[in-house]
């Protein structure tokens, strides 16, 4: 469904990714795990369109770099941002109105957001209020529905557990797995090793900007191994 | 557009209609207790909030500062005006007009067409560039706009007659007239907020790219606000010119945008209702003001003439609210809002 090739993502002069390659598969979790500054924003933003790039992404075969970031949601890529980036001053449910801007029916939209509110009560209790009021993992929960409100093709998830608690980010991960069960194409960024091989089928391991290994999720047994050498540890 | 209103524009008429009483209660009262005097005074204040309602639709929703308002007020009163005024009355007054402008005139509605017309393909053509434009580009822009019109206006004298009056503009308008346009302009400028289009404006002002990644398109979106608000502008030129029965360059420059900018900042840029009660009490604050520039008898003490304090309370005004209210009154709340706490 999405094929990278020798992907180079530049900020300014300095390029922060040289040249990966990443394949995923319709009905795919695949998890791109790696320490800070790896690269792993980089990608993502290079497949929203955010960054400059070279070389090629191809959503479905047709490239889509020469597209605007708009187009490409158009095309079907949807994205949870890092560090959830919502609209603050938007309310909760004008928040979800805005992930189904290009959407043309309207109707239904509404009654997907009311699914999703009871989904979620605590987005339904707060909805006319400014979505800036919510608590970081209530965000999180806000910033994947909208991104999922706009019907996409494939769901980009860029550290969906960033400082959040434990509890709360079982539940994150609970919703990415029901996600998958309803045959959701993601590509998750993720920094906490243990929770993101549990929901991936397939693992990418970026390291300063490269590819170091790569391979079903069975090949890194249960991610200690994978932990260390994230973390630097040489035993 | 689809006459088919959304959840948040449904609600929207419920706040456009509470302004509107607010409107007509006000107008009500001028013409109960009211002394003739204060229609002028009225029928000012409503032009303003034709100004300040239409900053909302573009620098409120977009939260980008433009201060070229008043040029395209003064573009379409000049319009308007050259257009309406009788010939023998032209030939007085622009005795050298270029192009037979003072051979003609019009009937006030094919004037306010025509002024309404010209004012938005200007608004069109700079939309086109400011839309590509971003924060402090656009704010640097309008004034060059602002300070382009404003010379033409001084120094093309055989049309506009610069700093002298354009006199013998027939009066067409009075208060009846600019309390429906206030009601009307409060109404467009809350449907307009809670539309599709006022979404993802506002949605662009709290993150540009996200909003990009979600499929708005920035550029047509800005566009379309920005002509929209010179429409408003311009109705408020001709509203201005219509009653006036004479204009001059000197009211379409920085004073004028000084105090429609202060009205809308004190209300609270985000919300329409904000942008209403900016203006009505900057208003009352500059009547009580100017009562008190003059050194009124107060019984017990006589007043000091106090000459300038008005200019000094626009000030004192938007350096105070800048730092103690940033969000103007209403924040992020419209008028049925009003119980409700704005965290914002």
């Amino acid at each position: 469904m999405l094929q990278i090739e020798s992907l180079k993502v530049f900020h300014g002069l300095i390029e922060a990714v040289h040249g990966i390659d990443i394949k995923i598969s319709k009905g795919q979790c695949v998890c791109l795990l790696g320490p800070n500054g790896a690269g792993k924003t980089s990608t993502l933003s290079s497949i929203t369109g955010t960054a400059r790039a070279t070389g090629s992404v191809r959503l479905d075969g047709n490239d889509i770099m020469a597209l605007s970031i708009e187009e490409r949601c158009k095309r079907g890529i949807a994205i949870s941002p890092e560090g959830r980036r919502i609209f603050s001053n938007l309310s909760i449910q004008d928040n979800m109105i805005m992930g189904g801007a290009i959407r043309r029916d309207k109707t239904r939209l509404a009654q997907e957001i009311e699914e999703w509110i009871s989904h979620f009560p605590v987005l339904g209790e707060r909805r006319n209020q400014p979505a800036g009021t919510l608590s970081g993992g209530e965000q999180q929960m806000l910033a994947i529905v909208r991104a999922l409100l706009s019907k996409p093709r494939i769901l980009l998830l860029d550290e969906p557990s960033l400082g959040l608690a434990p509890q709360i980010t079982a539940r994150v991960f609970e919703i990415i797995r029901d996600l998958k069960k309803q045959e959701m194409t993601i590509l998750l960024v993720e920094q906490n090793v243990a929770a993101a091989m549990e929901v991936s089928d397939y693992v990418y391991v970026l390291n300063n900007g490269a590819i170091s290994s790569h391979g079903d999720v069975g090949k890194f047994g249960d991610g200690s191994d994978l932990m260390d050498e994230l973390m630097g540890v040489h035993r | 557009m689809t006459l088919r209103l959304n959840i948040n524009q449904r609600k929207g008429l419920v706040g456009s209609t509470l302004l509107s009483l607010l409107i007509l209660a006000i107008v009500g009262a001028y013409y109960l207790w009211g002394e003739s005097y204060q229609a002028r005074i009225l029928y000012a204040t409503f032009v303003n909030l034709l100004v300040v309602v239409g900053l909302q639709v573009f620098m409120g929703n977009a939260k980008i500062t433009s201060f070229s308002h008043s040029a395209f007020m003064g573009i379409a009163a000049y319009v308007a005006a050259i257009c309406v005024t009788p010939a023998a009355m032209k030939a007085i007054s622009l005795p050298d007009a270029p192009w037979g402008l003072n051979a003609f005139e019009l009937s006030p509605l094919v004037s306010v067409l025509l002024a309404l017309s010209i004012t938005g393909i200007l608004g069109l053509l700079t939309g086109l560039f400011m839309a590509r434009l971003t924060g402090v580009g656009v704010t640097i822009v309008s004034i060059a706009i602002l300070v382009i019109v404003h010379s033409i206006f001084l120094h093309r004298t055989d049309i506009f007659k610069g700093n002298q009056a354009f006199f013998g503009i027939p009066k067409i308008f009075d208060l009846p007239h600019i309390t429906i346009l206030a009601i009307a302009a409060i109404f467009i400028a809350r449907l307009f907020r809670e539309s599709a289009f006022g979404l993802q404006l506002r949605a662009c002002a709290d993150d540009e790219i996200g909003a990009r990644a979600m499929g708005v398109d920035v550029y047509r979106t800005r566009l379309i606000a920005w002509v929209i608000g010179t429409l408003f502008f311009a109705t408020a030129g001709i509203a201005y010119a219509f009653f006036l029965g004479t204009i001059s360059a000197r009211p379409f420059y920085f004073n004028f945008v000084f105090l429609t900018v202060a009205m809308l900042i004190l209300g609270g840029l985000r919300s329409v209702s904000g942008a209403v009660i900016g203006t009505l009490l900057i208003t009352i604050g500059l009547e009580v003001v100017r009562w008190l520039e003059t050194g009124p008898d107060l019984g017990i003490i006589k007043m000091p003439q106090m000459l300038g304090l008005s200019g000094l309370l626009l000030g004192v005004v938007i350096v105070a609210v800048m730092t103690f209210l940033p969000n103007g009154i209403m924040g992020n709340r419209e008028i049925e809002e009003i119980f409700k706490k704005d965290p914002g």
